[in-house]
């Protein structure tokens, strides 16, 4: 359990949020020219490392509105939370 | 309609009430809403207006929720409906959509209420308590609720109507050990 402070709502309970996996992946351009190996590797491939991580998340149970959070997963300590559109505010 | 009462909580259904969820993004979207109601539009987070009929919250960034103070006829609530219907939906302003039957209300009051609602809720009430006006979207006992601060000790609690029974019983449990 711990805090997550909404970009709209302020902060709140994680268990009103559901995580929406690995952040700022962009769609192909031209996806009919990419192979399958490397359409797979857009649509499939995560990374799921131990440490600070970019990722999006919904407050499902609140606003309903998506946004993008930096966690660290080894300790679940927040760095930034930003809007969706926005550039990440650390690297 | 339902009401029952333990020490120091009162809890009752209001139906039928008109509710209408509003969605639009642009500011003629917030200005018309406010001109059409008689109502300052709420911009800010988890905040409501009120007048002597109606209440607006605000849901999210782009979504108010509409609810009337009393049980309104169905001439009236259509008036309304259709006022709202053509000034936003029809010039593609925004959407309009009747959630009469979709959310139930359920009115709480009392000393005690804020107690019976921690049991089952992961939300600090400590700030929304003391703020006239307040709205929230959270969970109550794993069931998505909106909740409305009218005024000291007296609250509306929306919940979708699949889940109101369930909801319902599981209140007037806890309330019997508060």
């Amino acid at each position: 359990m711990f805090i997550i402070n909404c970009p709209y709502c302020g902060e709140r309970d994680q268990s009103e949020f559901s995580a929406g996996g690995e952040a700022h992946i962009v769609r192909p351009k031209q996806p009919t020219e990419l192979s399958d190996d490397q359409w797979a590797e857009y649509l499939f491939m995560r990374k799921n490392i131990k440490g600070v991580q970019f990722e999006r998340w919904n407050h499902s149970h609140g606003c309903r509105k998506w946004f993008n959070m930096v966690r660290d997963t080894s300790n679940d300590k927040i760095h930034a939370v930003y809007k969706m559109g926005e550039k990440p505010p650390v690297k | 309609m339902d009401l029952k009462e333990y020490s120091e909580i009162k809890i009752s259904e209001i139906e039928p009430i008109l509710k209408i969820n509003l969605r639009g993004k642009n500011r003629n979207f917030i200005t018309k809403i406010g001109k059409e109601l008689s109502i300052i539009t709420p911009v800010d987070p988890n905040t409501s207006s009120s007048n002597e009929k109606l209440n607006l919250l605000w849901l999210s960034p782009d979504e108010w929720f509409l609810y009337s103070n009393d049980k309104l006829g169905i001439k009236d609530a259509n008036s309304l409906e259709d006022k709202l219907f053509n000034e936003i939906s029809k010039v593609k302003l925004g959407s309009v959509t009747n959630v009469s039957d979709h959310w139930i209300m359920i009115n709480l009051k009392g000393r005690k209420i804020f107690e019976l609602l921690s049991t089952g809720c992961p939300f600090n009430f400590n700030n929304f308590k003391n703020s006239k006006g307040a709205v929230t979207q959270t969970l109550l006992n794993h069931i998505d609720v909106i909740i409305h601060n009218k005024n000291v000790n007296d609250l509306n609690l929306f919940v979708r109507r699949s889940f109101s029974a369930h909801l319902w019983s599981w209140m007037n449990d806890s309330a019997r050990f508060i």
